[in-house]
């Protein structure tokens, strides 16, 4: 469903994606897992049409993302880490909004709103009367995941989607991305909340300066890397050694 | 019961005029309180508009092509200005970006809504200003019943091409400069165009009165040049009283705004979105501009702002406002075009004030013009898109603001006070025949320091503390209004004591009465608390 060809993006001289080549299949939860500045985000943005690559290229839904980037749009939902939307529209106007731009009509767009505001556990007064700019920041997260399924796309990109949301939202946010990868849809997760994406996703990819470091089901990499965790193995790859002693030593200089 | 599936382009149109009615961000709770204020304020500023373009009665027994030329150079130096500051957000936008670009919507329908706004509000502003020429011009002793339409559709085509020269001159940057330079050259294109819309409004002065003592526009080659002066051809042909030479003017009026309307609209739209890319591009930066900051490091170190800034405190929102007015993009988009005119008329009432007859006037009201500058520059770095970060300033162990409102004062004071006032000194020096006349600028330059405390003490200015939306309020509009008037008012009252042979104690009075004023004004920043966090 998701198909990455030599998928390069260079910054002037620093290339922060590196030839990526990838396959995810439809109803596959893929944890997306690098330390800052790895180049997941960039990955997340080639894919959705926000950043031009250098080179290669990419197919999701077997629209090539350089001819047919309006098929690839169509075809995909994004939730940015930013969480980025338009503050002085209400919930309801932005959402409609969004609806609109995906062609679907106002009547079916209400309807499906008011089915992610009864999931979300929204209320309908403060989606109709508050501006977006006064919402908390759990509840804007929940009008930018709304956003990202409205036109319920086949291929989903989660960026640290779970950040602001509260332990309820999180838990229903995760039982509802795993029943809809168990539906078919192909998921990208993610994240630096590492347990979660042990739990959560059927397959792990821990990218580190554009590349791919490992791929594979979280289990048999800790597994095969000797390591008790997903946590242990990530910061083995990416170069987290003796973090503990470091914060020791460092909390040795708060002393008075 | 079959809804008709929505068409992107209606739905982005509605989505940016909402926007600018109500503006981009918002920290109001409630829906029906925000846009209030901001259709208000477009309520208002229409009225003005109407008011303003009264002055057309002044041209009743002008020739038609006078009225014509004077409306379109009006409307077009309105619709510019009104471009020029908007189109920066409303263009390229980085948080619209994130929300949009993965969005289903070809580039080319996310531009023309865009400007399809763009021009739409630039109708309402130049039809509200044009109400005065429309009558003027269809029952004057010079009139046309088909005056009305025509000029209505030349106006259409002057809006639509300010609009396109401006969205062109964006792209041609974007094309032209890479990203790391790209948000300096639009800020200062930006700047430039604003300047520019001064500069041009102060030329028409003297070509409208040129114009208007020949009556025709026969055998003026200038004209050529004049955008006002095709669409004022157009006028003149499509109401049937054109001379040879307005064909001409109206055959570059139509062929130069279908070129821009081309260029712009059809041939750019389609590298739209790389513009928009690469503004979503979180490249590695280059943090800090070393040679730059090290020049603010000097002169924080540099008498007397060492002893100035000897408030930990106060050096550090020095450093900060600093930091703003020279590097962010945001900052600058806002602050230099609101500041371009009040920086550039001292210089265009001392060049007029010479050229003329009024030379010690002219010098003496661009005295009275610099003083504003402190006021204007500390009432936008108020303001920013992430003011919520300012909430810091409170978590830290200091009492009240006075500290931060000093820092970012001294900051305007030195970044941008300073280096204008060198000019007009050196302006005065070589453009006056009379180098004294440099005296002249004195009373606006006593009232300066009091005009740089005002917003601190009235508004409680703390630098990068409020959302941009606040700066759009009709009672921040109003307040500036009456200080513009105050601060010509004061050079006035000096050039009047001065025939009378009082200068000097006028000065010195003034000076007297500034000093308390500060003395006041500082005690009352001294006393500001914090408001409670909303």
């Amino acid at each position: 469903m998701i198909s990455l060809h030599s998928l390069t993006k260079r910054f002037g001289s620093q290339t922060a994606v590196d030839s990526l080549t990838l396959e995810i299949p439809a109803g596959q939860i893929v944890g997306l897992l690098g330390p800052n500045g790895a180049g997941k985000s960039t990955t997340l943005k080639m894919l959705t049409g926000m950043l031009a690559p250098s080179s290669g290229t990419a197919t999701i839904c077997g629209h090539d993302l350089l001819e047919d980037p309006i098929g690839v749009k169509r075809n995909v939902g994004f939730v940015p880490d930013s969480g980025a939307v338009f503050e002085s529209l209400s919930g309801l106007e932005y959402l409609e909004m969004i609806a609109a731009l995906y062609g679907i009509p106002a009547t079916a767009a209400r309807e499906r709103i008011q089915q992610f505001i009864a999931f979300f556990d929204l209320s309908f007064e403060t989606l109709t009367d508050k501006l977006l700019g006064a919402y908390s920041k759990g509840m804007r997260r929940k009008v930018v995941i709304t956003a990202a399924l409205l036109h319920n796309p086949p291929v989903v990109f989660f960026d640290e989607p779970l950040d602001g949301l509260d332990a309820n939202a999180a838990v229903g946010f995760k039982a509802l991305i795993q029943t809809l990868a168990r539906e078919g849809k192909a998921i990208v997760y993610s994240s630096h909340i590492l347990d979660v994406v042990e739990r959560v996703c059927d397959r792990v990819i821990i990218i580190d300066q554009g590349k791919v470091r490992v791929d594979g089901a979280p289990a048999a990499l800790v597994a095969e890397h000797g390591a008790h965790t997903l946590e242990q193995l990530f910061t083995s790859l990416t170069g987290g050694n003796d973090l503990e002693r470091k914060a020791e030593d460092f909390a040795k200089t708060f002393r008075p | 019961m079959n809804d008709p599936a929505p068409s992107p382009a209606k739905t982005l149109q509605r989505l940016y005029l909402t926007l600018f009615l109500r503006g981009r961000s918002s920290r109001g709770l409630n829906r029906s309180e925000v846009p209030a204020s901001i259709g208000r304020k477009l309520l208002g500023t229409l009225a003005i508009y109407v008011l303003v373009g009264m002055v057309a009665f002044t041209y009743t027994k002008a020739p038609s092509f006078v009225l014509s030329f004077y409306l379109h150079g009006m409307s077009l130096f309105f619709l510019g200005m009104f471009i020029a500051a908007s189109a920066g957000e409303i263009l390229f936008n980085k948080e619209e970006a994130e929300i949009l670009l993965h969005r289903p919507v070809d580039s080319r329908t996310l531009l023309w809504s865009k400007v399809a706004v763009m021009v739409r509000i630039s109708l309402w502003l130049a039809l509200a200003f044009n109400i005065g020429g429309f009558i003027v011009g269809s029952f004057g002793p010079n009139g046309s019943l088909l005056f009305a339409p025509v000029h209505l559709l030349s106006t259409c085509m002057g809006a639509l091409f300010c609009s396109g020269s401006v969205v062109l001159l964006y792209q041609i940057c974007l094309r032209w400069f890479g990203r790391e330079r790209l948000d300096n050259i639009m800020t200062t294109t930006q700047v430039i165009l604003m300047v520019a819309m001064v500069v041009g409004s102060q030329l028409g002065q003297f070509v409208i009165p040129a114009l208007g003592s020949i009556g025709s526009p026969a055998g003026k080659w200038w004209l050529f040049l004049l955008p006002p002066a095709w669409f004022a051809g157009l006028n003149e042909v499509l109401t049937g009283r054109a001379e040879i030479s307005s064909y001409f003017h109206a055959g570059i009026g139509i062929g130069v705004t279908a070129l821009v309307a081309f260029l712009a609209f059809k041939v750019m739209a389609d590298t739209y979105e790389e513009g928009l890319q690469t503004l979503a591009e979180t490249r590695p930066r280059k943090v800090r501009d070393r040679s730059r900051r090290g020049l603010i490091d000097k002169l924080m170190d540099l008498p007397p702002l060492s002893w100035l800034l000897r408030n930990p405190v106060t050096r550090a929102s020095f450093r900060l406002s600093s930091a703003y007015l020279l590097r962010d993009r945001d900052m600058k988009l806002r602050l230099y075009p609101g500041l371009a005119p009040i920086m550039v008329m001292p210089l265009v009432f001392l060049i007029q004030g010479i050229s003329g007859k009024g030379s010690e006037i002219g010098v003496a009201f661009s005295g009275g013009y610099l003083g504003l500058l402190p006021f204007m520059a500390m009432n936008l770095l108020q303001y920013s898109q992430n003011w919520q970060a300012a909430d810091l300033y409170r978590l830290a162990p200091v009492p009240g603001p006075a500290p931060f409102i000093r820092g970012a004062t001294w900051a305007v004071c030195t970044l941008l006070v300073m280096p204008t006032l060198l000019v007009l000194v050196i302006a005065v020096g070589f453009l006056s025949k009379k180098p004294e006349h440099a005296f002249l600028l004195l009373p606006g330059l006593i009232a300066l320091p009091v005009y740089a405390l005002i917003p601190g003490a009235i508004e409680k200015a703390v630098p990068l503390s409020k959302p941009t939306e606040e700066a759009k309020s009709a009672m921040r509009g109003a307040v500036i209004f009456i200080l513009m008037i105050s601060a010509l008012a004061l050079p006035g009252i000096g050039m009047a004591v001065r025939s009378q042979g009082f200068y000097w104690q006028f000065l010195l009075l003034e000076g007297i009465f500034a000093a308390a004023a500060c003395l006041a004004l500082n005690g009352v920043i001294s006393r500001k608390t914090w408001d409670p966090i909303e």
